[in-house]
């Protein structure tokens, strides 16, 4: 009435079937990175580091009242980086194209490629501020001692809310270890 | 080859000739008996219990008072983190391994588990991946102190203790998924003729269905932890943000893991209650059917729901709310059991022994917890609640009085048939009734706690919070105290005891208590052949021999 009782046979292809889907799934848990990776692409969530494009609506038409803009950057103890802001602070229409520059030292007495992070404060303000051009969009190599000067180049978006009057845009350095 | 092969054969020289049981350290070192290593199995889990017991009481003390008394953060948060770590992987999961080492091939008429020796090896994993995490207090830095989900960026920064733990999580998952394999085998092909999957008892699919969950996430959990080590490592940026990666995936991948380990907590724990509930209530299980369907449902709905642990990345509300959804779906199969374990007491013929108390007592509170994960699934409230004691109240539900709980149940139940013995009835009253009030005591005020806004994971608070915490800090200490009175009970009954019948519970009627009690060394040697009703109900049973 019943199937004929399992073989030593049959108990190992299940072991091997089972063991396969062990193993699909460690291979699954890798395989999650180029979804993920795919999926930020495609929906523009993470889009910090990558330039922004701006239509013409986030233009303004008529000059609004000026955002405060604060310029900082900051380095990780025992990282080889000098980071400063050439500006401070600067006063800027939303609508405005700015440009400001960064001025990054390698300290140390060997090639490091480094990574700027930016940070913006208040972070709600991080969906108005449209980075045009950035030195965070791709790692830059230095040589040892090296002192390079770098262009930040971005609008306030018009749309930004009349509460947030004053933005502060930071950068941290990290080095890309590995690569050189 | 010729080690795999040997590995891969069930242990013939118990059917033939050896009929003497091995005895000394060799029995339990070389242990090839499914009853032998599912008591290795319980008594690991014990110790790991009191382990990471003493490791909750360390926590608790810390908070019984505003300010720092007895360890420094660095420390605390290493308690926090191993006692999360050591119940999870050391305690819940080795004990349901270890009863269905015990109890299946005795459900379903097998003469052992399918691979007797690979169960040896995936029993004595375990010890070493204990030692590492026990050991790892000790090196430079102490243990791993991001939490027991190991978020990245702490987990990539943190010192050689979250190696160790690394390793150990490697060692335990390994060694629960060839448990798995086992359990997986077992069932689909040592069946007794006779007992059918839709007959099968409700332990069986439980085991079933988490072991098929276990091999399919404990994998994707070797894998983040093996990407967390190659970051510490080896120069890869998986979740460094400046070398391209992102520390948010090691959430998504966590938790892809981490929610249908929810899951591997609390299926067994409903086979459990499945199988004493009709027992004390003298009643076939009310909705035998929709209870495996139900089972199933809830497994493949934990594939689905992993973001509702990370309402507050920043997610897009569209993604929210599928996963809102998601999980408030899982409340539907999961009533379904609840509603089928009241439907099987309803105008039963009850006794209140022990497990039956316990099994009660797991309805009443699991659905409490199920309740407070309803309301954590709600995006808007979750994103207030993200991190506080609200949610600790709320698995604490689950896991303390809802695993836990049905592994007591479980260990008064099959006490009698595991050791021949009966446990002290009056002192198993007392160990419930007194874990239920303490229990309460200690986890019931940590949902005020969490609504007025006091964070998990830290050992200082508010003066605002001290009442409470103070209140749940007694509780602990007394629930603590309690489980020493259940292991009195254990030692001294496991001597001492009365003798106990072969069918000690008059509504017991699965295949375990069919046979001698205590159970033979070496039961069902020769297939029996069944006539079954639902959840295992045996009707008649012909042949079937023992050693």
């Amino acid at each position: 009435m019943d199937k004929p009782p399992a073989t030593l046979h049959d108990n190992r292809l299940l072991l091997l079937k089972l063991l396969l889907l062990a193993c699909v799934m460690f291979v699954f848990a890798w395989g999650l990175i180029p979804v993920y990776d795919a999926l930020c692409r495609l929906t523009g969530l993470g889009s910090l580091q990558r330039p922004d494009e701006v239509g013409s609506q986030r233009l303004a038409a008529t000059p609004l009242a000026p955002v405060l803009l604060t310029f900082d950057a900051t380095v990780q103890p025992g990282l080889p980086w000098q980071v400063r802001p050439l500006t401070r602070t600067l006063r800027a229409v939303p609508g405005e194209f700015v440009r400001v520059d960064y001025e990054i030292t390698n300290a140390s007495n060997r090639q490091v490629v480094g990574q700027a992070i930016p940070r913006y404060l208040p972070a709600a303000a991080a969906e108005y501020v449209k980075k045009l051009d950035c030195f965070c969009f791709a790692q830059q190599a230095f040589a040892p001692g090296e002192t390079r000067r770098f262009p930040v180049v971005f609008v306030v978006d018009k749309n930004v809310p009349a509460g947030l009057d004053s933005i502060t845009l930071a950068y941290t350095v990290f080095d890309v270890p590995g690569r050189s | 080859m010729t080690a795999i092969d040997s590995a891969l054969q069930p242990a013939h020289d118990t059917a033939h000739g050896h009929h003497a049981k091995p005895s000394g350290i060799t029995r339990w070192l070389f242990a090839t008996n499914h009853k032998d290593i599912g008591s290795l199995y319980l008594w690991f889990a014990f110790s790991m219990f009191i382990f990471g017991g003493v490791l909750a009481l360390c926590i608790r003390a810390e908070l019984f008072r505003p300010g720092l008394q007895f360890w420094q953060p660095e420390l605390f948060n290493q308690f926090t983190t191993l006692h999360g770590l050591i119940m999870v992987f050391g305690a819940i999961m080795p004990a349901f391994t270890g009863l269905a080492n015990w109890m299946l091939p005795l459900m379903i008429g097998a003469p052992d588990m399918a691979f007797a020796r690979m169960n040896n090896w995936s029993f004595w994993l375990l010890p070493p991946a204990a030692l590492l995490l026990l050991i790892s207090f000790a090196v430079p830095g102490g243990a791993a102190a991001a939490g027991w989900t190991l978020y990245a960026p702490l987990s990539t920064q943190m010192g050689m203790g979250m190696d160790l733990t690394i390793f150990a999580i490697h060692i335990m998952g390994v060694s629960s998924i060839m448990g798995s394999i086992n359990i997986i085998v077992t069932i689909l092909n040592l069946r007794a003729p006779g007992m059918t999957m839709m007959k099968m008892p409700m332990f069986a699919w439980a085991s079933l269905i988490t072991a098929y969950l276990i091999i399919a996430v404990m994998p994707v959990l070797a894998g983040v932890v093996t990407m967390v080590l190659t970051d510490r490592h080896f120069g890869t940026h998986f979740f460094n943000a400046a070398g391209g990666g992102d520390p948010v995936l090691y959430q998504h991948i966590f938790w892809f893991f981490g929610h249908p380990e929810v899951y591997i907590m609390a299926l067994p724990a409903f086979g459990i209650v499945s199988h004493i509930i009709p027992t004390f209530s003298r009643k076939p299980l009310f909705g035998y059917t929709s209870m495996v369907y139900a089972t199933s449902s809830i497994a493949i709905l934990s594939f689905m729901v992993w973001a509702h642990h990370m309402f507050t990345t920043g997610m897009p509300a569209t993604a929210q709310l599928f996963f809102m959804y998601a999980t408030m779906l899982i409340a539907v199969p999961t009533g379904v059991k609840v509603f089928n374990w009241i439907g099987t007491m309803w105008q039963g013929s009850m006794s209140f022994e022990t497990p039956m108390l316990f099994a009660i007592g797991f309805i009443c509170l699991f659905t409490v917890g199920g309740l407070s994960g309803v309301t954590l699934s709600i995006a808007a409230i979750d994103i207030q609640l993200q991190d506080t004691y609200y949610v600790v109240a709320h698995f604490h539900y689950v896991l303390v009085a809802g695993a836990l709980f049905s592994l007591f149940a479980a260990v008064y139940y099959w006490f009698p048939k595991m050791t021949g013995r009966m446990y002290s009835e009056s002192w198993g009253k007392f160990h419930f009734w007194w874990s239920l009030l303490w229990f309460n005591v200690t986890f019931f005020p940590m949902h005020f706690l969490g609504l007025a806004g006091m964070p998990r994971r830290i050992p200082d608070y508010n003066m605002q919070f001290t009442d409470f915490n103070t209140l749940a800090s007694v509780g602990a200490f007394c629930f603590g105290l309690g489980q020493l009175i259940f292991f009195a009970n254990m030692l001294h009954s496991l001597r001492h005891g009365k003798p106990a019948a072969a069918r000690p519970w008059e509504g017991a009627d699965t295949l375990e208590w069919q046979i001698a009690t205590p159970a033979p060394y070496h039961s069902f040697v020769e297939a029996p052949d069944l006539e079954v009703g639902e959840n295992g109900r045996i009707d008649a049973m012909h042949g079937g021999k023992h050693h």
